[in-house]
């Protein structure tokens, strides 16, 4: 489809003033800076061929965005053959890290879990990130680093508000999950945890012998 | 019309609605409901602040990336079409 000259200026505009958010998605998907580049470009590539398809300019990110999302899937599922991921495969389903750390009132005044949040690098969190299945790894992007509302994510990905809800709860429950692993084998969990355990294994202790 | 007071909800209850409430997804009475359990339970509460300190943790990775190339090489790529 050739453009107007008038066409290739709107949509210029329209791209250009949200370059930056796209390639930020980008590069929260794709993980590496050569990727998100090309997922972008090809992004502007689809944009450009559909330009007309677009009816309400007002909701030019959304569209977008799920040009962004549609191409980073069939790009990533073509190269990395990646199998389409149930989404009642994953274990964990009620995992909450809070209830893992938060400690018996005894210790009150300790804060484990606020603890691990500030000991985790930011390159930590990026691997949780990146190892979730892709349907949640967008809404988790989208919601919490993007800070879209349920109704954008809805409509940038044409999915009913329930489904982002579900995605979304699933998303941080299996993110919190990765996270936990990832404490447990860094050794970096919070010493009133340990405290706390150690305590808890005293009482089981002394619940036996008396 | 009269406002009639929130009707009190189980911890369970509670826990259903805590990333609704943290997104701001929460109507009126259920948003309502929800606070005044909070107010009342320790647990619910300490459980509220923590995906709440789990997601401004997240937001904090939104970073502002280098575009200027990639803007140059989109203004390009526009002509084509």
């Amino acid at each position: 489809m050739q453009l107007s000259a008038d066409e290739k200026q709107s949509i210029r505009v329209l791209i250009l003033r949200l370059v930056d958010d796209l390639h930020r998605v980008a590069m929260q998907l794709t993980g590496r800076a050569d990727a998100a580049e090309e997922l972008v470009a090809d992004t502007v590539a689809r944009a450009s061929e559909r330009f007309r398809q677009l009816h309400d300019r007002a909701k030019v990110k959304q569209w977008l965005l799920r040009i962004l999302t549609n191409t980073f899937i069939s790009t990533y599922r073509q190269r990395k053959s990646h199998a389409v991921v149930s989404l009642d495969e994953h274990d964990g389903e009620n995992f909450s890290l809070f209830d893992q750390l938060s400690v018996p009132l005894l210790l009150w005044g300790s804060n484990p879990e606020r603890e691990l949040i500030n000991k985790l690098l930011d390159e930590d969190i990026q691997k949780a990130i990146a190892a979730l299945p892709e349907q949640f790894r967008i809404v988790v992007v989208l919601c919490d680093i993007e800070g879209l509302t349920y109704q954008e994510i809805a409509e940038s990905l044409r999915i009913p508000i329930g489904t982002v809800r579900s995605r979304i709860a699933r998303g941080r429950t299996i993110l919190q999950k990765h996270l936990w692993e990832y404490a447990r084998e860094a050794e970096i969990l919070p010493r009133s945890h340990t405290k706390a355990l150690t305590l808890q294994k005293e009482q089981e202790h002394e619940a036996l012998h008396t | 019309m009269k406002h009639s007071t929130p009707k009190p909800i189980s911890c369970e209850q509670a826990l259903k609605r805590v990333f609704d409430f943290i997104d701001g997804q929460l109507k009126d009475r259920s948003r309502e409901e929800l606070e005044q359990h909070l107010a009342v339970c320790r647990h619910c509460f300490d459980r509220v602040e923590f995906e709440k300190l789990v997601k401004t943790r997240l937001g904090k990775l939104r970073k502002q990336t280098d575009s200027a190339e990639l803007r140059k090489k989109i203004s390009l790529l526009i002509d084509s079409y």
